[in-house]
């Protein structure tokens, strides 16, 4: 029987996301659970884990798909520099106002 | 107009191209991260696996000093943390061998490898304990020293090394408060326990100064230069001293060193110079204990087969 690696992802509180934490090596995810738990829930510090085999993970890692040379400020809040045009409409306001 | 909602900096992945080692270590010599399934060049890839098998080796061997006190400790909740900071450091041994089996080396070949005593391990794992002002001064003193390279290591260009030392380090700081407390108890003891801290100390001082390994000349470092580690031996000993001294003086307790000194005008420690002879000696197997540790592994990996046996016998039938 041949050992796979498994991936181990761990949330710390319940709520919390799933973080990455390591990973261990075993024949079946019986024993991949068991030494995950050791490994990274033996202190009481996990709320839960995903043991997960490595070969089922899809990985995306293509720079030009995930940071294409591209402006991409548009999807982001910070994106939109709002200071000195509020600024103007503000005034516009006070004095059409008045 | 203050049309100015324009671009912000795009941080892209570094580009270097499978087989381009120029352009990976301009990559790692900038601060740059490696992943186990990145492309990576053989003398890089060689040169992390040594560097962390020495460092599984190393927790997996430092358990034997320590292990001989369990029985020995003197209450329930010294014997409860002592076995608990064992396991720690064999969980430790685990998680770094599983660093080092990414990068393509098998776990047994690298038990296989430590047995047959072709592979190192710090050199404070080459030393027999006297005493149980030892357990203290170990789990203290040593666990400091490393803890200073320790952290170093988190800054590591190889990132799965990096992260693994984040936890290993968080769980180290344990294991340095349960020694200061030992010692500490001790401190507050008798005169016949102050004396046997100090002995202890005394003892393990030459060992300590050792332990980080003679200086080295940055521009000759490869590890250094491509980041697999963050600090050079010199710095890290500098900093055990300037965090440890003023902790052990403290206590009452005498630094066996008449040579140890702060320099205020070159902002370092001076000391006598340590006995590197004693240290290439003792890490090449020739250490008081080397051979009666390792031995023990042997006869341990050998009793423990059946164990690996079953489980990968039974995961088959299960399966």
């Amino acid at each position: 029987m041949t050992e796979r690696v498994w991936e181990v992802f761990r949330q710390e509180h319940e709520g919390d996301p799933m973080i990455h934490s390591g990973n261990v090596n075993a024949p079946d995810d019986e024993l991949a659970m068991h030494y995950a738990r050791e490994f990274y829930g033996r202190r009481g510090e996990s709320h839960r884990l995903w043991i997960v085999p490595r070969d089922a993970i899809a990985e995306l890692d293509d720079p030009d798909l995930l940071k294409p040379p591209l402006d991409r400020s548009h999807k982001k809040p910070g994106g939109y520099l709002i200071k000195h045009k509020l600024e103007a409409a503000r005034a516009r306001a006070t004095e059409a106002g008045e | 107009m203050h049309d100015a909602d324009t671009i912000q900096p795009l941080n892209g992945r570094p580009p270097y191209a499978a087989g381009d080692a120029d352009a990976f270590y301009a990559h790692v010599g900038t601060g740059g991260k490696v992943e186990a399934d990145d492309w990576m060049p053989d003398d890089y890839r060689a040169a992390v696996l040594k560097f962390v098998e020495m460092h599984a080796n190393s927790e997996l061997m430092g358990v034997l000093p320590e292990r001989d006190w369990i029985m020995r400790a003197p209450n329930l909740r010294r014997k409860l943390a002592l076995t608990s900071k064992i396991q720690d450091e064999v969980g430790h041994a685990q998680l770094l061998y599983r660093v080092a089996e990414d990068l393509g080396k098998p776990r047994t070949q690298m038990l296989a490898d430590l047995i047959d005593g072709k592979t190192k391990f710090h050199n404070v794992f080459h030393y027999p304990t006297k005493s149980w002002a030892d357990v203290g001064i170990i789990a203290w003193l040593v666990d400091a020293a490393a803890i200073v390279s320790q952290q170093a290591l988190r800054d590591s260009s190889y990132a799965p090394y990096a992260r693994t030392m984040k936890k290993i380090c968080w769980e180290e700081s344990v294991h340095i408060m349960h020694g200061r407390d030992v010692v500490l108890t001790l401190m507050n003891g008798t005169d016949s326990q102050r004396a046997m801290v100090q002995e202890a100390l005394d003892r393990w001082w030459g060992p300590l100064m050792q332990m980080h390994g003679p200086p080295t000349d940055p521009a000759k470092d490869k590890d250094l230069h491509w980041g697999i580690k963050a600090k050079n031996n010199e710095q890290l000993r500098q900093e055990f001293l300037s965090i440890y001294v003023p902790r052990i003086l403290e206590l009452g307790l005498t630094i066996p060193d008449a040579a140890l000194r702060y320099d205020e005008a070159d902002g370092r420690w001076e000391y006598t110079e340590p006995d590197w002879g004693e240290l290439k000696s003792v890490v090449t197997g020739h250490g008081p204990a080397s051979q009666e540790r390792l031995e023990f592994r042997r006869v341990n990996f050998a009793e423990t087969q059946w164990v690996r046996d079953a489980l990968l016998g039974n995961a088959t039938t299960a399966a």
